[in-house]
């Protein structure tokens, strides 16, 4: 208030401060702009480093996970020349860096024999529609739910808000998607069991019960955060001088409370996206949903390698880019953040 | 002030409008990729009015390669199998009959086979079938070699004329027909009719029921029927589509919702619940598989004799098999699977279950005391678990401390296959229709498996496995493999544990679905009422 009082008398000398201060700002974000990006790539070359190794120090060989038990070494040995895996290691991963160079892609998939980039490529829409489901759920069902729970403090509805979600928090993913199949496909026939329909209606209705499993498991510590911020918000001075002020309830609300509550709850999300990623593996296999987390699973259960390293490689990229964004719009959002 | 609020804005609607389009593209994607499967949807519902015929069958794994010379897991073989076809076939005791041949004939030494090829059989694109294609189809195998090579030493094979092929083989070899019966010896058209193989097995030519309509070898695949098929009035499925579910639960919950028509090879505890269910039932096979418990005889203890007989007295096989396959299994006396020729329950006499007896036998052993040892298994199978578990029991009451060692399956073929192991628990299967499967596979040292990695080395054994492989179908050959079986029933380098049963799922209005041993479901006479 206070600020605005002075806002209002010394205009010309307000402008003045906040020139000088927004490039200040746009000088420390450039230099945090270029930090990140350079950990961002840090990163997407670690995470291939890691699983490129790892994976083949995982005992199991995909030549024999490919053939069977009954092919004999002769015909294992034939397909392990035909993938490159009696190379050693180090030409390996020279082969798999120039792949990636010259096409963006890691190779054959030793399973399917189709490019694994092909393969990613025709499996991330899926989920992604998956994700982005899932998020608007979470979303809304949070700000409602949190609003309502802030708005009656220790009231019946708050307690039942923070008390129910944290029962659901609990469920296990598969259990809880088993039992929505069970009621909501099985006995009642409104959505189909798993798979992923086709066309418009029929894709985004096989989706329902995948996202809202997913969300199940979201929404509750973010509901917790949300809620949180909002009462401090709202316990702040500034908001208690504003209603002393008579500024409407709502301008209150929308222009003050939630801005600031905004940016914490935005970076929980952001730091959930990467557990929502891991979390869709589970739920696509419950679903029988063809996405990247079947992909992995698969890849990983047949040594598929260069396929294992295909969708780490696009996920790292995804998750990456993600971060840096929600980054950037928080930093955007409350320039505190970068000091 | 307002400068920024209007810059957090733009962000905030930029990410969102970034998400936004990703999901619209993402949906937009898919229904392109989907526009086909979605097409068929439409298809097969406008064609339900028309009266054809789509069935939808769940499998859980996705077809990866039409090359029947390179492929031999069933993922690839039970899609190869619709659409190429050998030329005998077997049935399910393990008889050979005529398939593409219209007869066959036999030399009395063994080593001169004679087909005749049935008249006015076509490929799927109308060309004929002759004699040559015959010859390439073999040759091709010869030269590739693969994971399911032929065995018998071919000389020579001649085409007098079209319809006549004339195979010779250098050493009589017996199982040679039930080899010819497998999915790996399909006829395929001479020089893939000019195309490069990338391309033919793309879109495979064979003389089989159906034809490849549309193939993610990620995913679904589905068929439509050949129309140039030689089987009267077959197939009557216009349309088959093999869906790619590889979860438990989904497949039965599909199967009840009739998402689909049926499900292929149900675990007995699933099984048991399709049997029950409303709208639900299963189809029953016996099977070529035999699970057993295989001793490593490299290791000490059970190098010894005594010892594993010990144990396998000390197993209550038949309240193993009663409380494990849900009545989807019969107890093994042997390790040949009762749905291959020469079996026989009465002739072969597996140990008794009785721990005295089992006690008694242990003494006479090196271990008299007991030890310790482990028994592997791999991971993710509830059955598995058990039977170890009932094994350790077993174990454990004549004073053999048994450790379960569970570990992923890629992880537990390496450690056997690296002779990683003391005890292990594995499913044995026949690659095709002839006792020589097993036995090659369970009693030759020198073969790669070195006895299914049991190392065992019994001369009378490898003796009677030859002899089984030259001497002629008949009395004589059923002589050897009861010998054989008693002599490993006595020495028990593995324990037989049971013959699991194929179970399809299938919905109430399915007639005419019929089950091969090897688990390939037939569809040419289907109909959904």
């Amino acid at each position: 208030m206070t600020d605005k009082i002075k806002k209002k008398n010394h205009k010309v000398e307000s402008d003045k401060i906040t020139a000088s201060t927004r490039s200040a700002f746009n000088k420390s974000y450039r230099a945090w702009f270029i930090k990140a990006l350079l950990r961002a790539l840090t990163v997407i070359v670690l995470v291939m480093l890691a699983v490129f190794f790892i994976i083949r120090l995982v005992p199991g060989d995909p030549a024999v996970m490919v053939l069977g038990e009954h092919a004999d070494e002769a015909a294992v040995e034939a397909l392990r020349q035909k993938l490159h895996l009696d190379m050693p290691a180090g030409q390996q991963f020279v082969l798999f860096i120039r792949n990636i160079l010259t096409s963006f892609d890691t190779g054959i998939s030793i399973k399917y024999g189709v490019s694994c980039r092909s393969l990613v490529l025709q499996y991330v829409p899926v989920t992604l529609s998956l994700i982005l489901l899932s998020m608007l759920i979470t979303v809304v069902l949070t700000v409602i739910l949190a609003f309502g729970a802030a708005m009656h403090r220790d009231g019946i509805l708050d307690h039942m808000i923070r008390i129910i979600p944290a029962f659901t928090e609990g469920m296990p993913v598969f259990w809880v998607g088993l039992l929505l199949i069970l009621f909501f496909a099985v006995k009642l026939g409104w959505f189909p069991v798993g798979g992923v329909g086709s066309g418009g209606t029929a894709f985004w209705k096989s989706l329902v019960l995948p996202a809202v499993t997913i969300a199940f498991g979201q929404i509750p510590p973010l509901i917790r955060s949300l809620r949180e911020q909002l009462i401090e918000v709202l316990d702040a001075d500034f908001v208690v001088t504003l209603k002393a002020a008579r500024i409407p309830k709502r301008q209150i609300f929308i222009r003050h409370v939630l801005r600031n509550s905004f940016v914490p709850t935005l970076m929980l999300m952001s730091v959930n996206l990467s557990y929502l990623i891991g979390g869709t593996l589970i739920v696509e296999k419950v679903f029988a949903v063809r996405g990247m987390g079947k992909l992995l699973f698969d890849a990983i259960s047949n040594r598929d390698f260069p396929l294992v390293q295909a969708v780490a490689l696009y996920c790292a990229i995804f998750v990456v880019i993600i971060s840096l964004v929600t980054d950037m719009i928080a930093h955007r959002a409350d320039p505190r953040m970068l000091e | 002030m307002n400068g920024k609020r209007i810059a957090v804005l733009m962000a905030a609607a930029g990410l969102m409008a970034a998400l936004t389009a990703c999901g619209g593209s993402a949906a937009k994607e898919t229904d392109s990729s989907a526009k086909s499967t979605e097409a068929s949807a439409a298809e097969s519902e406008s064609a339900a009015a028309d009266g054809e015929l789509t069935f939808t069958y769940l499998r859980d794994d996705s077809t990866t390669s039409f090359d029947l010379h390179q492929e031999i897991t069933e993922n690839n073989a039970f899609a190869i199998d619709k659409v190429f076809e050998p030329l005998v076939m077997f049935d399910a005791d393990g008889n050979i009959y005529d398939y593409l041949a219209e007869s066959h004939e036999i030399s009395e030494d063994g080593t001169v086979y004679t087909f005749k090829l049935r008249d006015g059989l076509k490929f799927n694109d109308g060309t004929d079938v002759t004699s040559e294609d015959v010859k390439f189809s073999i040759e091709r195998h010869l030269e590739i070699g693969g994971p399911l090579p032929i065995e018998a030493d071919i000389k020579s094979i001649e085409t007098p004329d079209d319809k006549t092929v004339v195979i010779t083989l250098g050493t009589a070899y017996t199982p040679f027909i039930s080899e010819l019966a497998n999915f790996s010896n399909g006829i395929i058209p001479k020089d893939l009719e000019g195309k490069s193989e990338e391309e033919f097995f793309k879109a495979p030519i064979g003389t089989g029921p159906f034809v490849v309509d549309e193939w993610d070898p990620s995913g679904d695949l589905s068929f439509v029927k050949n129309e140039y098929y030689w089987q009267d009035s077959a197939p009557t499925v216009d349309k088959l589509i093999y869906k790619v579910v590889d979860d438990d639960n989904q497949s039965i919950n599909q199967l009840k919702t009739g998402e689909v028509d049926a499900v292929e090879d149900l675990s007995f505890a699933a099984a048991e619940e399709v049997a029950n269910g409303d709208g639900t039932k299963v189809i029953t096979q016996n099977s070529w598989n035999v699970d057993e418990v295989f001793f490593n005889t490299l290791d000490e203890h059970f190098a010894d004799v005594h010892v594993r007989r010990a144990l396998a007295m000390a197993i209550d096989r038949e309240a193993l098999n009663a409380s494990q396959t849900h009545g989807f299994g019969v107890t093994a006396n042997s390790v040949l699977p009762a749905a291959i020729r020469y079996h026989d329950f009465d002739a072969v006499k597996a140990l008794e279950f009785n721990v005295d007896a089992a006690k008694e036998e242990l003494k006479k052993s090196a271990f008299p005391d007991g030890f310790d040892t482990t028994i592997s298994i791999s991971s993710g199978s509830n059955i598995r678990l058990q039977e170890a578990q009932i094994i350790q029991a077993a174990g454990k009451s004549i004073g053999i401390n048994i450790e379960i060692d569970q570990k992923e399956i890629a992880a537990f073929r390496e450690a056997f296959k690296g002779f990683n192991f003391s005890i292990m628990i594995n499913s044995a299967t026949a690659d095709y229709p002839d006792a020589n499967s097993i036995f090659a596979f369970q009693v030759d040292p020198e073969g790669f498996s070195k006895c299914y990695w049991t190392s065992y080395v019994n001369d009378e054994a490898i003796e009677l496995l030859h002899e089984g492989q030259t001497v002629a179908d008949g009395d004589e050959r059923q002589e050897v493999y009861t010998k054989l079986q008693q002599l490993l029933a006595d020495e028990v380098p593995y324990i037989p544990l049971y013959y699991p049963e194929n179970v399809v799922g299938v919905r109430d209005n399915v007639e005419g679905l019929e089950i091969l041993p090897n688990g390939s479901a037939v569809f040419n006479k289907v109909t959904k009422n």
